[in-house]
């Protein structure tokens, strides 16, 4: 894994957002290595800030109310913070693209499916429309959608769901990006749809090559897809390590009661309830001092509600951010 | 589509009779302008029967409809009472290029400032420039027409003066007097001297609402999903706008431009009394109130038929713009 090339090398990313009711820390340092080719999985309920990451390496975190106030994010070397705007527009779209929850209204309700695809293409490759047209068809079948030519002119109401994450995929395939980011993009699917959508994505990566940051906050989603797994809470990565790792030893409590949570099939039926973690995400106006999982956590001591612990390597691969780690 | 239009123009006739039927019974509701000359001791009682006779006025509202209705349907809206002499047709064919003129290029005015500062104003929302368009709009909408072409005739009929002692701008009236045999550019420009101060005042109280409706519809799209597609597909920040926000924005806008259409044949009453201009707006209302009911009928019928023609329009332009909508 680690002898592949690095892609993306996010550095202590700290995204905030300046509201009315004061400064909230969205992103707080969050650390995040992509390498080339490969699915990585950033989980985590709602509010950790995945989404903002990954809007902030498409430097399209809406300005104001949010700002990205310090980090790095390397992407072939290059730190995309420092980019310009003109800079940064002409890597969007072509070398890194995005995919977003909700396939229902991400399309332009105005414009062709033919058109919305074909326009990210012409954007960043030097082809006539005639050329455009022809790669678009090409998506559209890559991506399974029957009757390319005929779905071309159709209008994105004409289309279900399912179809319309399908266009979005092709849309942000189209000029062979190095890094997908997925946002959540199976969450407003039906299951049946879901694991279609899964499926083309687990496909079109192993065909075409590029690195996809899956951001979800259901484990069962990275559980197939993702190579590497980052948990992030509150803000920071609390976990990061192979998939296979987390899901056998997690050292984190907080991946550890995530794991927990979910209804296992293999058990038998219990009239116990499921393992649910304690209490609430911490409000963002009011982190709570040390490691902000500290309130909720079942192993905090006096240290961890003083201090906040760094990201450690616990194991070759396999970073905790933890004073009290679950041993393996 | 075309089935769609074919019914209802269709449609249209029996809703213009009954539209005829309705404000002719309300207009009955204004007194028997006869009834009054009994008091004058000159004129004889036998004279005013003749007239109220002659006119219908000893008939009920309803026959005096079919009695007027009957030279409609050959062509004869009948004699204006207001003007004896001429027929009501004739009285309207003289104030509707006048209040045309007006109404037009005010409308045309408003537009073309109202629409650009709304988008302004929505694309930097809350900066300088939106506090500064909101503060001017809503002062335009609420500064009373009649004070406002008061203060303009203050500053450009009484205070600025030209080199020759003439007012700057004529205050009043539509052409100077003894122009009317001129040639097409000196009635031009002396017709464009005379509509200065009027536009100004209508404008500026439209100019408001057009902006603050299209910051508004522009404020809704451009936090639509869809827009953020867009810039990470990597659209210049121009055509996120002009593309793919604006004609999504235009959708309200173009169903409201439309149904304004009618109101440039209207008139406006006031700022035509204010500017002594001899336009629809002061006729209808004359007409009114002196029971003149050919007169206002014909003004009234033109409005109405205008009204009821361009919310067809609208409807049809609805489907052009927005592939959503579909007749059948």
């Amino acid at each position: 894994m680690d002898n592949r090339e690095v892609l993306v090398d996010i550095k202590n990313l700290r995204t905030f957002f300046y509201t009315e009711d004061g400064v909230v820390p969205a992103v707080d340092g969050i650390d995040l290595t992509i390498h080339q080719g490969e699915v990585v999985g950033l989980v985590g309920e709602s509010g950790c800030g995945k989404s903002v990451t990954a809007l902030s390496i498409m430097r399209l975190i809406p300005d104001p109310p949010g700002k990205i106030v310090g980090g790095e994010i390397f992407f072939h070397g290059e730190d995309l913070l420092k980019k310009s705007n003109e800079e940064m527009r002409l890597i969007r779209g072509d070398k890194i693209s995005m995919i977003f929850q909700e396939p229902m209204t991400s399309l332009n309700p105005v414009y062709t499916i033919g058109d919305q695809i074909s326009e990210a293409i012409t954007l960043h490759q030097k082809i006539n429309a005639v050329e455009a047209k022809k790669r678009t068809i090409e998506m559209l079948h890559l991506v399974g959608i029957p009757e390319p030519e005929r779905r071309y002119s159709q209008y994105p109401h004409e289309m279900s769901g399912g179809m319309r994450q399908r266009v979005m995929i092709a849309m942000a395939l189209s000029c062979n990006p190095d890094l997908l980011i997925s946002d959540e993009a199976t969450t407003a699917l039906d299951v049946t749809i879901q694991a279609q959508i899964l499926d083309l994505m687990r496909g079109l990566q192993k065909k075409l090559g590029m690195a996809i940051l899956i951001i979800t906050h259901n484990l069962a989603v990275v559980a197939e897809m993702a190579d590497t797994i980052n948990i992030a809470y509150a803000g920071k990565i609390v976990e990061s390590a192979t998939a296979r790792e987390i899901f056998k030893s997690p050292r984190h409590p907080y991946t550890y009661g995530l794991l927990q949570s979910i209804p296992k099939f293999t058990e038998k039926r219990t009239s116990e309830p499921l393992p649910a973690i304690e209490g609430m995400v911490p409000s963002p106006y009011h982190m709570p001092k040390g490691c902000s999982f500290n309130p909720r956590c079942p192993f905090a001591t006096e240290k961890c509600r003083e201090e906040e612990p760094e990201l450690v390597e616990l194991a070759p691969g396999h970073m905790v951010r933890c004073f009290h780690p679950i041993e393996s | 589509m075309r089935d769609y239009v074919i019914r209802r123009i269709l449609g249209m006739i029996p809703l213009i009779l009954i539209v005829m039927i309705v404000s002719f019974a309300i207009f009955s509701m204004v007194p028997n302008p006869f009834a009054a000359l009994i008091e004058n001791p000159r004129i004889k009682r036998s004279d005013i029967d003749r007239l109220i006779k002659a006119w219908g006025f000893d008939l009920p509202w309803y026959m005096r409809f079919f009695r007027w209705f009957g030279g409609v349907i050959r062509g004869d809206w009948g004699p204006s009472l207001l003007y004896p002499g001429s027929s009501a047709r004739d009285v309207i064919a003289l104030a509707l290029p006048v209040t045309v003129r007006l109404m037009g290029i005010e409308f045309l005015v408003a537009l073309a400032i109202g629409l650009p500062i709304g988008i302004l104003s929505a694309i930097k929302q809350y900066s300088m420039t939106d506090y500064v368009v909101t503060v001017v709009s809503f002062m335009g909408m609420s500064m009373p027409t009649f004070w406002f072409g008061l203060l303009l005739m203050m500053l450009f009929s009484v205070v600025l003066k030209r080199p020759s002692g003439m007012p700057l701008l004529p205050p009043g009236g539509i052409l100077t007097p003894g122009l009317e045999e001129a040639s097409f550019w000196v009635k031009f420009l002396d017709r464009a001297q005379y509509l200065v101060m009027p536009v100004i005042v209508l404008a500026f109280s439209s100019i408001g609402s057009w902006a603050r409706y299209m910051r508004s519809s522009m404020l809704e799209v451009i936090r639509q999903d869809y827009i953020r597609t867009a810039r990470a597909k990597g659209v210049p920040e121009r055509s996120v706008i002009n593309k793919h926000a604006l004609r999504n924005a235009m959708i309200p806008i173009v169903t409201l431009i439309a149904l304004s259409v009618p109101a440039i044949v209207g008139g406006a009453s006031i700022t035509e009394t204010i500017f002594n201009i001899p336009g629809m707006g002061k006729l209808i209302i004359a007409a009114e109130t002196k029971a003149d009911y050919p007169t206002a009928m014909v003004g009234l019928m033109l409005i109405s038929i205008l009204v009821i023609v361009f919310n067809l329009l609208a409807d049809i332009v609805y489907a052009w713009i927005d592939p959503r909508i579909k007749y059948s």
